[in-house]
């Protein structure tokens, strides 16, 4: 899937992910893509929740040895 | 990492741009045989997915009641300080004030056995459902952790309990200082989640840098986790067998749920700190609804077992009403924020493989034994004898009107949660 920017949020746990992530999704322009890799298990239920809350649209995720990827297009 | 080299790994879809791709979970393990055995079904319900909260929190209520009719309910802190106090022990360094008969040794503590086989039933939990590894945060987050876990117990020694035994366990059994400690709670998650957010914009090198990740579980054909787990919590029940059936039944039921409860814990991602949290944060209401629902369930059974004389109706009803409660829940709040765990939450992720929640144990194996030694006396001595009383809230309200008060402050609580959820009015994000 094309994206924009990448943000790394390997090794976090919660709620870092999610403040990284609405600190990146604030910058982005609307209407780009963010690319999102985390590996706590929280962020499969965080991530989604919060999209949906924000307004902004997750496009699809992934999983990759232990690492989970998001993208999302900002409102 | 430049962006070419992961996009060609992903380049299923390329043509699309106008075309909004609808969410797919997990396109690439879709590889199932055609028939799902009855084994499959079994394994997708119990860990395809998280549970949801509440029905975390129902069991874990049904588990704590167990534990309270073998003797007293669940509660967490108390263990951590139990395997502090043996790790000074064995050092040498005698603690005479906080154990001055000496140190009960972790075997016959039932509460550190039971924080033991918590640590053991999460991480067979994680491992059943692969999603166990060793994830090494940058070292800003690890800092984070240690500081939490001091600052954690600290608060869980002056306040006389954690999140569950102030709180998961306390609510149901109707302690008022319990109450005030929640209330304290919610002070200190305040200012640090006021802290985190500021560190994000100004010191955003604390959560990014060098990370790795161990042993995680490859996503492409089998692997050997959900076999792991199963030895794991194998062994975790085998310790039953270090005690005695006939006069140790205690210790053995402490070990058999104590497990049950690691497991549930990690399957559900029951947290506390989440819970007070997301209302400055995200504002869901999910993990509330979920714990409100857990300590109803609790209230009931406490309660029974009160007044059927089952178990000593004091349990949980701790000397801190209400200064203690007041100093040790906003520093417990503080440090289990920074932390990202209660002592509790700290105990699963452990077992999961975080490792920032590793040196929140280590903090706490560190700090609890000290202040329970050098802090707790002199701060008790300070205070007056009628600001470190023990609430018990039917003492004042009766068994009814004390059911009435806490059914109408979790309604309170409801409301609350559903009102910021909608408005966003305290939500960060």
């Amino acid at each position: 899937m094309e994206f924009d920017e990448t943000l790394d949020c390997k090794g976090l746990s919660c709620p870092m992910p999610i403040i990284k992530l609405a600190k990146a999704m604030k910058k982005m322009p609307s209407g780009k893509v963010l690319q999102m890799i985390g590996t706590d298990p929280g962020s499969k239920e965080d991530v989604p929740k919060w999209c949906s809350k924000t307004g902004n649209q997750l496009l699809g995720t992934a999983d990759e040895d232990g690492a989970n990827i998001f993208y999302i297009r900002k409102a | 990492m430049s962006n070419e080299e992961i996009e060609s790994e992903n380049n299923a879809t390329v043509e699309e741009k106008a075309e909004v791709m609808p969410v797919e979970p997990t396109p690439e393990v879709v590889v199932e045989p055609q028939e799902k055995g009855i084994f499959d079904e079994l394994y997708a319900t119990l860990f395809g997915k998280s549970w949801a909260m509440w029905l975390g929190c129902i069991i874990l209520s049904v588990l704590s009641i167990g534990l309270y009719m073998i003797i007293s309910p669940w509660g967490s802190s108390g263990g951590i300080l139990s395997w502090g106090q043996n790790m000074f022990d064995i050092v040498g360094i005698g603690l005479t004030n906080s154990a001055p008969n000496g140190v009960t040794s972790l075997l016959d503590n039932r509460y550190g056995m039971l924080s033991i086989t918590m640590l053991i039933g999460a991480m067979g939990a994680s491992l059943m459902a692969k999603e166990f590894a060793v994830r090494v945060p940058p070292k800003g987050e690890m800092a984070k952790g240690l500081l939490g876990g001091i600052l954690m117990g600290i608060g869980a020694i002056i306040g006389m309990g954690c999140t569950i035994g102030q709180f998961y366990s306390g609510w149901p059994a109707l302690s008022g200082g319990a109450l005030v400690f929640v209330l304290c709670l919610f002070i200190g998650v305040f200012i640090a989640v006021k802290y985190l957010l500021w560190e994000m914009e100004n010191h955003p090198g604390l959560s990014s840098g060098k990370s790795c990740t161990f042993l995680a579980a490859k996503t492409k054909g089998s692997s050997l986790q959900p076999l792991a787990g199963v030895i794991v919590l194998a062994i975790g029940a085998a310790l039953m067998f270090l005690y005695d059936g006939a006069t140790e039944q205690v210790l053995i039921g402490f070990v058999l749920i104590g497990l049950m409860i690691g497991f549930v814990l990690q399957r559900s991602r029951f947290c506390i700190v989440r819970t007070l949290r997301e209302t400055f944060l995200t504002g869901d209401s999910e993990p509330t609804q979920g714990l409100i629902a857990g300590i109803l369930v609790g209230m009931f059974g406490f309660t029974l077992i009160k007044i059927l004389g089952i178990g000593d109706p004091f349990s949980m009803v701790a000397f801190n009403f209400w200064v203690p409660a007041i100093v040790g829940g906003v520093i417990f709040g503080l440090g289990m924020t920074i932390a990202g765990g209660c002592t509790v939450g700290s105990t699963w992720r452990a077992g999961e493989g975080h490792v920032k929640l590793w040196l929140a144990l280590v903090g706490l194996v560190i700090s609890l034994p000290l202040t329970a030694e050098y802090i707790k006396p002199a701060f008790l001595d300070m205070l007056p004898a009628s600001m470190q009383e023990q609430m018990f809230l039917p003492d004042t309200f009766g068994y009814g009107g004390s059911i009435c008060l806490m059914l109408l402050i979790l309604t309170l609580w409801y409301v609350f949660v559903k009102w910021n959820e909608k408005t966003g009015r305290l939500t960060a994000l």
